[in-house]
Formats: structure tokens, sequence, C-alpha cells
């Protein structure tokens, strides 16, 4: 049996489907990336896979139906980063990590030493540490997203779902968080869906990539296996001719690069 | 540190207040009298004052806090429990209980009655509404306070102009005078209540602060605590409004001040938000009934009182950046 899997997946704004049904599975340790053209229905897989839409079709993590769960019970198994945090109140950025623990705490319950030691833990990870007492509202955006990244970890849940986590970081911090994130979720054995919009990041970072057209997925690559043929077409659906190749840097690793390909005029 | 330096400073203000406001009046009183036991002094301390401070102090108190909850439930810094209609259906409830009932506590208990039917009418429309955004509760909070107005015109216009409309009037404008210590127990033990449970749950309301599936992909059931929340909280409200009428301005304002303080949303800004509602209430009541040779209505000094508070905080905002 799969870790994650997904069947029949199928949502519809009003009476204009979106997701056209969509099936797949996902095993432990294992991060995959969501490619697809703006208004593919992306965001409209994750919030569907959440709950936070209506949809048809079932989700099942490690044998649980997860449109069977109280809100409560499906935020201790997945945590879910949206495109944009919702924060608009001054806040610390410890409050803000603190606010994932609330899946595991009682109504009235406060956060105890243990997890203020873990958040702190979680924002040192994500390049924060000695930022815990700033306001949230006063941090760039890109250190909004790590601080929000940092609550994803500390609420421990078994899959990552993750809406463009990265939008709005520079190269550095793009390429370190989803290193870090991939190593998180090999070490734990979790696992993640991530939306991307930088192809050649997403190829380099997850183990496998889902490529959505029109609501519908086309395809489902592993990029360290696949052929670059393979992968050529199936990313030419989504953006136009590309071309993909191998490429080595200073260090030796090998990189797969995409370039778009100038179309006919 | 700073905050809480804040709030025992706000303690002492509201301590010094509420002594000033138990022996400044119409009727002197003096320590000495009292501890030797002169009837007249006692009684007056005893069903005028005590009363009127408790409802001064506490309700202050729970205008603050209740304003804090709305804005921060609803994300908006105009927000305030006005926004469901609770003032409107207290001032109906109020005015059918001065035109049909008699006596002081029938009036407190209609305008009760009213300011509560006006929010689970709010609350229950929203409900209606199966997506349960905040905007469908201000939407049903406005229908509300529309009907709540015409009920409340309606009563208007069947009273009589010499002596119910007065007093209709003169309820509406909001005064802590004439409160009896025999008539505020309930509502002050609901209020006092509801105020523990919104202290408890001080971390779920900064949670609801959150767009809806974020807060519910933390595992926050948004739909049910929401309406607990905005249930408990204009609870307490309605509990002060029915004992004072309106009160202007302490709900909007106290919370604000607290935050342009401390600069952060924490429980202890929310107790601080409380002190500073109270010290408003308690000293607009203190001019209220020192003013002038007769007792003037309430929220002309909280806004008095209040509006150049809000500015110098502003002004104080802006020099600092």
């Amino acid at each position: 049996m799969s870790f994650f899997s997904v069947s029949n997946l199928s949502a519809s704004y009003g009476s204009i489907p979106v997701l056209h049904p969509l099936s797949f599975d996902l095993q432990q340790g294992c991060m995959m990336g969501v490619l697809g053209a703006n208004g593919s229905g992306k965001t409209t897989l994750l919030k569907s896979i959440c709950g936070i839409l209506p949809h048809k079709g079932v989700c099942t993590l490690e044998g649980t139906v997860l449109e069977r769960l109280s809100p409560k019970e499906l935020a201790a198994r997945c945590s879910y980063i949206p495109q944009r945090s919702g924060i608009s109140i001054d806040i610390s950025v410890l409050d803000v990590v603190l606010m994932g623990c609330n899946p595991r705490l009682k109504l009235l319950e406060r956060p105890d030493h243990s997890m203020k030691r873990a958040a702190m833990q979680a924002l040192s990870l994500t390049g924060l540490s000695g930022k815990e007492h700033l306001n949230y509202q006063h941090l760039s955006e890109g250190q909004k997203q790590l601080c929000i990244l940092a609550r994803t970890l500390v609420s421990g849940g078994q899959l990552f779902l993750m809406d463009e986590p990265e939008s709005a970081l520079d190269l550095h911090f793009r390429f370190a968080m989803l290193c870090l994130l991939r190593r998180q979720i090999e070490c734990q054995k979790r696992a993640a869906i991530v939306t991307l919009h930088d192809p050649s990041l997403a190829l380099n970072t997850c183990h496998r990539l889902l490529v959505l057209s029109e609501g519908q997925a086309a395809a489902i690559l592993s990029p360290s296996s696949d052929s670059l043929e393979t992968m050529e077409h199936w990313l030419s659906s989504i953006y136009g001719p590309v071309c993909l190749r191998r490429v080595r840097d200073h260090k030796g690793q090998t990189h797969l690069v995409m370039l778009k390909e100038r179309e006919e005029e | 540190m700073k905050t809480n330096a804040l709030c025992a400073a706000g303690t002492v203000l509201v301590l010094v207040f509420a002594l000033a406001s138990l022996f400044v009046g119409k009727y002197p009183l003096s320590l000495s009298e009292l501890l030797h036991g002169n009837e007249m002094q006692l009684r007056v301390f005893l069903t005028l004052r005590v009363s009127r401070t408790l409802v001064g102090v506490l309700g202050g108190f729970a205008l603050g806090t209740a304003g804090f909850v709305y804005q921060t439930v609803f994300g908006n810094p105009l927000a305030s429990p006005d926004v469901i209609g609770v003032s409107s259906g207290a001032s109906a409830g109020a005015a059918a209980g001065i035109l049909f009932l008699s006596g002081s506590s029938a009036v407190t208990a209609a305008s009760f009655a009213g300011a509560l039917l006006a929010v689970i009418c709010a609350l229950a429309l929203s409900s209606l509404d199966s997506s349960g955004k905040n905007s469908s509760i201000v939407l049903a909070g406005i229908a509300v306070h529309a009907l709540a107005q015409t009920a409340l015109m309606g009563l208007k216009l069947t009273a009589d102009p010499e002596r119910e409309l007065a007093s209709i009037e003169y309820w509406i404008m909001g005064s802590l005078n004439g409160i009896s210590l025999s008539s505020i127990k309930g509502n002050l033990l609901i209020c006092l209540l509801c105020l523990a449970a919104i202290f408890l749950l001080h971390r779920q309301i900064l949670l609801l602060s959150l767009d809806e599936g974020e807060a519910r992909m933390l595992g926050v059931c948004v739909g049910r605590l929401r309406l607990f929340v905005l249930l408990i909280s204009t609870l307490t409200v309605s509990c002060i409004v029915s004992l004072s009428g309106l009160i202007s301005f302490v709900g909007l304002l106290a919370p604000h001040g607290a935050r342009l303080l401390t600069k952060d949303n924490r429980c202890s800004t929310m107790f601080l938000g409380g002190l500073i509602g109270s010290i408003l209430l308690t000293g607009a009541d203190l001019f209220a009934r020192s003013a002038a040779s007769s007792e003037l209505p309430v929220s002309i000094f909280t806004s008095l009182l209040g509006a150049p508070f809000l500015i110098f905080l502003i002004v104080r905002e802006g020099k600092l950046r």
C-alpha cells in the first residue's frame, strides 16, 4: 500500500471544472513537484487535498481517508503552506512559528517549553535565528516565507502541501529551502507535494514531477531516471518548445538545465 | 517587560480612578465619616457609588476587550461589537422596556434581551451562508442593525413625547447614573464569566485572524470557534450596554491604544486594552457627574477624552518612525 494516494480527485468552481479526475500515489520520503502553466489547477489540487475546496474523489494517507477527518485530526497529519500567509496582525516571529503546534494542543492549552525549543530549532534551520522576537510584519516577503516554512516544520505533519513556498525567495534561499525540505522529508519519512514555478529548480530538487495541463495530470516524471527526450516532450506541453541538458558544475555535480527555445513568430 | 510595566501602570491608574469614582459626586463622601458609620453616607456609598464604580471599571474593561476581539477576528481596525447590531438591539429593547414595562431593572432586562436577540439573529442569518465568510457575518449584522433601528423608530413614534420619548433618548445617550447594586449582579457575573473565557481563548482568537483555509489547516474549527468567540464577546458587551445605554468610542479606541503602546497582540496587550477601556469609562463618568450641575451623558466624555488620546498616540507613532 502506498503512503499517500489520491484517487479520482476532481474539483470545480461552480459549474466550471478546474481539475479533471486525477489519481497518483506518493511513497514515503518522496517530494513531488507540481508544474503547470498559470491556471492549470496547481493551487486547486492542493486546496482540494486539504479539504479547503469541495471536491470529489478520495485522498488516503497511511490508510486514513483524509475527507473523514476533523480539522484538528487533518492538521495533525497534513501541513499546508498557502501562497501567501494571511497574517495581518502585529505578532512576533516566534509566536507565528508556535501556531504550528496548535494541532497538538488542546483548545485552552498553551505551547510548552519543548515546543518553544522545537520552534527555535526550526527558526535556526530556516536561517531566522536571532529574529524570533521581531515583528512578523517587519520581515521581508522572503523572510516571511521562511518563517511560515519553520511553522510547517514544527507542525510535525506527515504530508506537506506547499503552494509556491519559494516565490519570494532569492536564488540562494530558493535552492537552500528546497534542499532543506528534501532532507527533512527523506530523514523523517514524510512526503510533500510542492507547486513550483521554476522548472529548473523542480527538476533538480524533486524526486518526482506531476505535470498538470488544463486541470489534467499529463504525466508524472522522475527527473533522475527518465530520459531527457521524455521530459522535454512533457515540459514542452506546458511551456512550449524547450531544451533540456545535463550540465556539470565546478564541483562535478550534474544538474538539469531547461532552456526555453524561441517560438516561431 | 515593557508590556508588564504598562499593565502595572494601567492597573494603578484604574485603581486611582475607581477610588475617585467612589468618593466624587453630588453627595460628597469622606472616609472618616464612612468609618464612623454615618448612615446616610454608608447608604449612598453602598447603593449608588459601589455599583456605579463597578460598572465603570468592568464595563470599560469589557468594551475594550470585546473591541480587541472583534478587530482581531475580522481583521478590520474599525470593527466593534456594533457591527453585529448589539447596540441598536439593546436600544430597541430598552425602548420597548420603557414603553411597556415599569422599573429600571425591567428596562435593563428588556435591553439585554434586545441585544441578545440581535446577536443571535445576526449569527444565525450568517450561518445560512455555508461558505461562512467573515463578510457574511458583517452583512447579516448590518441587516439586523437596520431592522433594530426600524423597530426603535416605530417604538419612538408610539411613545408619549413628554415623558417616554425623553427617557428613551436619555437612555440611548448612555449614563452610569442610577444603576443599583441589586440590578447589576446577574449582568456582572455573566460579563466576568465571558471575559474569563475570552482570555482563556486568546491563542485561538489570534488563529482566527488568519485566512480561513490557513486557520483550518492549523487545526482550527473556524466556523464554530468564530461563532462562539463572537457570541461571548458580544454577550459581555450586551451585559454592560443594557445597564448603561450606549457608550461610544471605548470599544474602538481602547484596543488601538493598547496596540500602539505595545506593538503586538499578546494576551497582555488585550488586558491592557481592557485597562485603557476602564480608565476611559471611569474617567468619563467622573466628568459626567461633576462637570455641570446636572448629570451629563457619559458618551460625550468618552469621545472628548478618547479622540485626543488616539490622535496623541498616532502622532507619537509618526515621530518614532
